[in-house]
């Protein structure tokens, strides 16, 4: 599916004019010139293409853009839509799900989609054992999804699960023929899908290199249709450097970059005139993990006085400078079965001294804050002079991801407290509640080795019934007990900041996909 | 049959160094407290997951025995696969190499161009203002960190003056591909405008990776002629009626450009090494970026790859400095 450009022409007058252009004179290619193109600077690099090896928000433009999935998510906050089904029946005990998807879906090479290509995605992905497989693994067996008829798709799960339509949002459909024909020693086609595509998606892959990121040109057949000024290219480039992405869009190089710029330089992108920026509360709250594992953090005084002693006020609005809404809990305050009464801590040093002083044995705590993410280094900096002045001493280690990742799910070698972000792979609480806090989900997401027989309860009954309301319910108790235990320290509820170049008309903006979902961008110009 | 010699001797000399080179970077990439495995797996992966992944790729074996193993696909031309974008290494490093060497060579050759003239005229001018306005223009080249100039350059020549592009190596995709350098390429091709365009592309980066280098190179090759002026030969010259300007570009530079020529293969390691910075800051799609990410990831086989391909390339390099330096020295023959 990997295409080129037509090469450029020109003949000898041109090549003069060109060499001209050394002067640093700029210039325009005319051979696209009427097409409307919508540049992305991201800030990861795009260097594979697999949907189904990929889960992440940071590159969740392949997926998007070049993938449907049964569902997805659109507007915020979110909503799930049946995007690529027709029609869908759960049986009453809640473990088969039957899908009837549209007619006429096509991939990119003209092919029809059919319920073989879902049950050859359902597999590839419990076979790679990467990307989405953690959101699968615990309901479907591998062999267990069965196709009815050519639109016809039935999944029988091992266990009621609630979330199974939310997370199905990332059961990316690839076009099997086309990958079988590309599969290599039993790879299920991963190494030719790293570097190219077999979507349905709005945008076909034209080229990639990973070097640089990846250009797609619209699908004129797509199911879904179009709206009336369409982003004809949508190229996505790999930009690590904030500054370069912050200067490339100012001079209109790029169209935007990712929402979530640090303050200061969101603040000089709302100075310059060729930018309108967006602001749209998101669904990523970002709090500190306390590790339960070791004492004396697994005294309930010394998480409070942790809590009470972070400043809020100081850290959200002086040092983010208000880009960010305080979140009482661990649930967005966007989302549903988010408590609207919850009330959190406050910066409040007596309190905090007097929850230290019920300690025994108190230690010095070291602080593992992600380097290269100012906001969480500072955020460690913040708590460590809360707790200097109420004489706890705290130690910063600063070090890259890759370096605490590991450590997240490893209790002994993890840091008592980690400031980082939980953000929406799925707009359901149990995206922030049973993966972060569930015991059963020790060393594999609950990196707090938090455990509350009644937390887990709930959770786990949240997971079975399929009734928003009685869920609700049930995310609000667990939200609460979280903060009355002081489970972590709930500090934002983080706000997406976009940045556009003037001519983008309008965006469509989502907490799933940070508005990296180009059908729905219109320009002008 | 003497630079024969000595080019064999070096290059028996390269796979001792190598392995080195291999054993130190291996252990250290090993050693520190990272996890490729939990990484690719992602945040939401079981234990089991990540064990697998972990079994996948040799990872759970003892150090000595992914070392042995390392070597013995070494020796077979196999790098590995990427840990992270699961193609082979060798795949992704040669698809950045071009952007590279376009970018190394460019610098080099500013840097030469710029460095040797200054350091003539600044001997000649020795403790004189012109002398210590290059000197200081020198040490401030050298002082200056690679990732500060080059914010600078982009903020005056790019957002100030906005003539030069702030990164990217050309707008869009590039020309189609023989070589991979996009300015011969375009050439070829007969694309002046594209040729334009990869041009005022390379501006930036060249000149931030150039000015270290030519500071570096004007202080060897003042310090080369100084040298040679206060040399019989010079005084024999010039008793003997010759032409200042004879005297100065024939005889005391090819003098002087000896030592400087040293630093050149040194500089051009250094190029390489400074690429990670810059191809970083200006978003160039070269093998520093490419190092940059694979850090970043833990991706073990792509840093092996990249600290074993700069290793060989600088032993290459200074290999035809030396042969170079062989030619240009009789005394050495």
């Amino acid at each position: 599916m990997t295409g080129k450009f037509p090469p450029l022409t020109i003949n000898r007058r041109a090549a003069l004019a060109g060499l001209s252009a050394t002067g640093l004179v700029g210039m325009h290619s005319p051979a696209f010139a009427a097409r409307q193109k919508f540049v992305t600077a991201n800030n990861n690099p795009y260097d594979l293409l697999d949907p189904h090896q990929l889960f992440d928000i940071g590159r969740i433009a392949v997926r998007l853009n070049m993938y449907d999935a049964l569902t997805r998510w659109v507007d915020n906050p979110p909503r799930l839509e049946n995007w690529l089904i027709e029609k869908v029946t759960i049986s009453p005990d809640g473990k088969v799900y039957t899908f009837v998807i549209k007619q006429n879906v096509k991939f990119h090479d003209g092919t029809v989609m059919t319920s073989a290509d879902v049950v050859y995605s359902m597999e590839r992905i419990l076979a790679l054992k990467k990307g989405a497989y953690g959101l699968f693994k615990d309901v479907i067996e591998p062999g267990t999804t069965k196709a009815l008829d050519p639109r016809t798709v039935q999944f029988t799960l091992t266990k009621p699960f609630a979330v199974f339509m939310a997370v199905l949002s990332e059961l990316w459909v690839v076009n099997s023929a086309l990958v079988k024909k590309n599969e290599k020693n039993g790879d299920w086609g991963a190494d030719w899908l790293s570097k190219s595509e077999a979507g349905s998606g709005g945008y076909a892959l034209r080229r990639y290199d990973p070097a640089i990121g990846f250009q797609t040109a619209r699908f004129e057949g797509h199911f879904a249709g179009w709206g009336k000024n369409p982003i004809d290219d949508a190229e996505f480039r790999g930009v690590l450097e904030t500054a370069t992405r912050v200067l490339g869009v100012m001079k209109g190089e790029f169209n935007t970059t990712d929402g979530y710029l640090p303050a200061e330089q969101m603040a000089r992108m709302k100075e310059n005139p060729n930018i309108k920026t967006w602001e749209a509360e998101s669904i990523r709250t970002f709090y500190f993990i306390i590790n339960h594992w070791k004492a004396p953090l697994n005294d309930v005084n010394m998480r409070k006085a942790l809590c009470y002693a972070f400043d809020y006020d100081g850290f959200n609005n002086k040092i983010l400078s208000g880009t960010v809404v305080r979140n009482n809990g661990i649930i967005p305050n966007p989302m549903w079965g988010a408590p609207k009464d919850l009330q959190g801590y406050t910066y409040d040093l007596d309190k905090a001294k007097y929850h230290l002083s019920q300690v025994k044995n108190v230690r010095p705590l070291q602080i593992g804050a992600m380097a290269g993410y100012p906001q969480s280094e500072q955020a460690a900096q913040m708590l460590q002079a809360g707790c200097a002045k109420i004489g706890l001493e705290v130690k910063i280690v600063s070090e890259p991801y890759t370096t605490i990742a590991p450590k997240l799910n490893d209790r002994e070698r993890a840091h008592d407290l980690i400031p980082l972000w939980r953000s929406a792979y799925f707009a359901d609480p149990h995206n922030w509640t049973g993966f972060l806090f569930n015991s059963s989900n020790f060393d594999a997401g609950n990196a707090s080795y938090y455990k509350n027989p009644r937390v887990d309860e709930l959770c786990n009954k949240a997971l079975i019934i399929t009734d928003q309301d009685q869920r609700r319910v049930m995310y609000e108790e667990v939200s609460r007990i979280l903060v009355e235990d002081a489970a972590g320290i709930f500090i934002n509820n983080t706000k997406f900041h976009g940045a556009f170049t003037k001519n983008v008309k309008s965006i469509r903006f989502c907490p799933i996909g940070d508005a990296q979902d180009v059908r729905w961008i219109e320009m002008q110009g | 049959m003497r630079i024969l010699v000595l080019a064999l001797r070096r290059i028996a000399w390269m796979p001792p160094t190598l392995l080195g080179l291999i054993a130190i970077v291996f252990t250290i990439s090993r050693i520190i407290p990272a996890d490729p495995a939990r990484v690719i797996a992602g945040e939401n992966a079981s234990p089991a997951q990540v064990e697998a992944l972990r079994q996948k790729f040799g990872l759970d074996l003892p150090l000595m025995q992914q070392f042995m193993r390392y070597l013995r696909d070494i020796v077979n031309g196999d790098l590995g696969i990427s840990l992270y974008s699961q193609r082979p290494v060798v795949e992704d490093l040669l698809g950045r190499l071009a952007a590279t060497f376009e970018l190394a060579i460019a610098a080099m050759c500013l840097a030469i161009m710029i460095g040797v003239p200054l350091g003539v005229v600044s001997a000649l001018h020795r403790n004189r203002w012109l002398d210590q306005v290059i000197r200081l223009a020198t040490m401030a080249g050298l002082a200056m960190a690679a990732f500060w100039l080059a914010i600078l350059l982009q903020l005056f020549f790019s957002m100030t003056l906005g003539v030069t592009p702030v990164q990217g190596r050309i707008d869009g995709w590039g020309p189609d591909q023989i070589t991979g350098f996009y300015t011969i390429d375009a050439l070829i091709n007969g694309d002046g405008e594209t040729f334009g365009k990869a041009l005022r592309y390379l501006i930036l980066p060249t000149a931030t990776l150039a000015i270290p280098a030519a500071a570096t190179i004007v202080r060897f090759t003042r310090a080369g002629v100084l040298n040679a002026l206060s040399s019989n030969f010079v005084f024999y010259q010039t008793a003997m009626g010759l032409p200042r300007r004879t005297i100065i570009w024939k005889y005391i530079l090819r003098s002087a450009f000896i030592g400087t020529l040293t630093q050149i293969g040194l500089v051009f390691g250094n190029l390489l090494a400074g690429a990670v910075v810059i191809e970083t800051v200006f978003s160039w799609p070269g093998l520093g970026l490419f190092a940059y990410n694979s850090i970043l990831q833990s991706d073990y086989n792509a840093i092996m790859a990249f600290t074993l391909f700069t290793g060989s390339v600088f032993i290459v390099v200074n290999l035809l400095i030396d042969i170079a330096q062989t030619l240009l020295d009789p005394r050495t023959r």
